[in-house]
């Protein structure tokens, strides 16, 4: 009896904070709750962003800086994908918003219609490395072609890459002497970053003259075949690519380098028919075809309302931004371009 | 009697009835079963092991440095003391909320709800609840806790974490605390209403001290239930990335900011793509088991000593 009536004491003290908790809340919310959202964004000192998984290491890392220097201020950074962060950014739920891709023109609407304006910020560059297993001796570069004819929308069904030839001739490739060997896939699966800018940069742009030809939809043309293995998880991209000698997938360039032993990356050839490699170099260059820019876009109405989004940003703009970016494992961009972007963010 | 034990007897029965030949039928389901048991617990010791040899050296370099770390983009700062700290108002929750309604609910249900319609459909509600996938309680929690009570919750915080978590228990609350009030022995509560008690009298000083310890077992796998679960704190807003807040946050502001739990910074950290944070995977999953293990372990001790002194 005694150890059961100890039990519900405590189970009383432990409530009590709990309640007190639910009781204050109740009083201070209602206030901010109702403005906070017809004005866009929090101003109580809380930097609340979210946005592409592929730049929230960045973002995390300059915002840790920034903490470390202001303790007064809240801020968080969520990484739930590109498409998703712009959806709560319009919504006028956050500050900033990471993104692996420009804004497309009906996220733009969106925000326009929210009356959200932002200002746009180039922050870095990542690649697309597509890789086989290092135990492939047969392939060493492709040409977007190539690429189309094994992994665009009319692949379906080959399994060798052999398959693949009499379609890599048909749209034109260079190559069409692919080996006789099991094609296995592994990539992205479509709600990652990663799978929309493989199709932007390797898929759509042979796709749009098939499309012209009229052997394809338009739909079609932004998808990749529906039969491969898809993960959102890069280490089991991984695990595929290694998982057979004549594997093809593709994966983010930082994590290729991170786990380059256990990948051989293709190389790609670029419109004049040079092979490029996936290297820091190449892809700041713009030499490197399959390569996406990374960006942070900020609401104007957090900027005005909200010191603290102007401080982080200010922040950001210093070289812990730039160095945050080659810490996250990601291609910096070149001094002019990183200037640009400084300057863009002092025009505001 | 007692000079031949059950066992004994079984055999020298078969021996004389199948005239000596083998129990092949017999031996070999004994060897399939035996088997069954060698494959999970092999799998189980394959995966523990694999984990504890990854996430330990990460754990004897950082020592408490990993238990007091918060989150961070850089594998070797990162630590999971936020993800402890939201886990921690998880249970909390569930302790306050889900385990005493749940309990009262099945009181309910077995003492006092009469056996018509209405009651077996609830009863029969009840566990189909419990067999509804995590995730769906995640899009009610975002649903009435994110969005409905924002006032309350602020969001996506721990608070509307907790809630969820506490519903999402509560069916196995429910269940388990029923099913252990239906094991109490119908004569005890007969001797009790034969001495004139009331009905409160026998529930409060008989029924409910008998089926305490199957109560208390069922309340611990359900927290251990909740601080497992991931899927439906992403719903609810378990921030995946980097998070602080405010030094001068309140400890209400704290609660209603952005939270993470263990089993999300293990998502989050198992997707990361840079070297060390496989390493810091494994080790989040070794605290997070010795957390788990912990409140079994307390409930157990709780369980035994309750047991004792009932029986002295």
């Amino acid at each position: 009896m005694r150890s059961q009536r100890r039990f519900l004491k405590i189970a009383a003290v432990a409530a009590i904070p709990a309640l007190i908790a639910v009781g204050c809340s109740d009083d201070d919310e209602e206030g901010t709750s109702t403005g906070g959202t017809s004005a866009g964004g929090s101003a109580s000192g809380e930097v609340v962003i979210s946005g592409s998984s592929t730049v929230q290491p960045i973002t995390s890392l300059v915002a840790e800086g920034f903490k470390a220097e202001n303790p007064d201020v809240g801020i968080s950074v969520d990484g739930p994908g590109t498409g998703d962060g712009f959806e709560l950014f319009c919504a006028g739920e956050t500050d900033i918003s990471n993104a692996s891709r420009p804004i497309k023109d009906e996220e733009a609407q969106a925000c326009a219609d929210a009356g959200i304006e932002y200002v746009e910020l180039k922050v870095g560059i990542d690649g697309i490395t597509v890789a086989t297993s290092p135990a492939n001796e047969a392939i060493e570069c492709l040409d977007e072609q190539a690429i189309y004819a094994i992994v665009g929308p009319e692949s379906t069904g080959f399994d060798t890459w052999a398959a693949a030839n009499e379609l890599a001739a048909e749209v034109g490739s260079e190559y069409t002497d692919l080996p006789d060997a099991p094609l296995t896939i592994t990539g992205p699966g479509e709600e990652s970053g990663t799978y929309d800018t493989f199709v932007e940069l390797a898929i759509t742009p042979t796709a749009e003259t098939r499309v012209e030809e009229g052997k394809i939809s338009e739909d079609e043309a932004e998808s990749t075949r529906p039969d491969y293995q898809s993960s959102p998880n890069d280490n089991v991209i991984v695990q595929g690519i290694e998982g057979s000698d004549t594997s093809f997938g593709w994966v983010g360039y930082a994590f290729y380098k991170a786990e380059a032993e256990r990948m051989k990356a293709i190389a790609v050839a670029g419109e004049d028919g040079t092979c490029v490699e996936p290297t820091d170099e190449t892809i700041a260059s713009g030499e490197y075809p399959l390569a996406r820019d990374l960006f942070i876009y900020v609401s104007k109405a957090s900027i005005a309302e909200n010191p603290s989004v102007q401080a982080f940003v200010d922040f950001y703009m210093t070289d812990a931004g730039t160095q945050a970016v080659a810490d996250a494992g990601y291609v910096q961009l070149t001094d002019e371009d990183w200037q640009a972007t400084v300057d863009a963010w002092n025009a505001v | 009697m007692g000079l031949t034990t059950t066992k004994q007897t079984q055999q020298a029965v078969a021996a004389r009835i199948q005239r000596g030949g083998t129990d092949w039928k017999g031996l070999l389901f004994q060897l399939s079963v035996l088997a069954s048991l060698v494959v999970a617990l092999v799998l189980l010791l394959v995966l523990l092991w694999t984990v504890f040899w990854d996430g330990i050296g990460t754990l004897t370099e950082r020592g408490l440095d990993f238990l007091t770390s918060g989150t961070s983009g850089n594998p070797d700062t990162a630590g999971v003391w936020q993800a402890l700290y939201g886990s921690f108002w998880i249970a909390v929750f569930v302790v306050v909320f889900a385990i005493p309604t749940g309990i009262a609910a099945a009181i309910h249900l077995e003492e006092y709800a009469r056996d018509n319609w209405l009651n077996r459909l609830i009863n029969t509600t009840i566990r189909n609840l419990a067999g509804v996938p995590s995730i769906v309680y995640g899009i009610l929690g975002f649903t009435v806790f994110v969005e409905i009570l924002d006032g309350i919750t602020g969001g996506r915080s721990v608070i509307a974490g907790g809630f969820t978590m506490a519903v999402l228990v509560l069916p196995i609350v429910i269940i388990t605390s029923a099913e252990a009030l239906r094991a109490v022995p119908y004569a005890i509560r007969e001797a009790g209403y034969g001495v004139g008690a009331s009905q409160w009298e026998v529930i409060r000083h008989h029924v409910l001290p008998y089926a305490l310890p199957g109560i208390l077992t069922g309340t611990v796998l359900s927290i251990a239930r909740a601080l497992g679960e991931a899927a439906p704190l992403i719903l609810v807003g378990a921030v995946t990335g980097f998070f602080a807040s405010s030094k001068d946050a309140s400890f209400t502001d704290e609660l209603q900011g952005p939270f993470t739990t263990l089993p999300n910074i293990i998502y989050d950290w198992a997707r990361q793509p840079q070297a060390g944070w496989p390493e810091n995977t494994a080790a989040a999953i070794i605290v997070l088991l010795v957390v788990v293990l912990t409140a079994n372990a307390t409930a157990i001790v709780f369980r035994n000593r309750y047991d004792k002194k009932r029986h002295q």
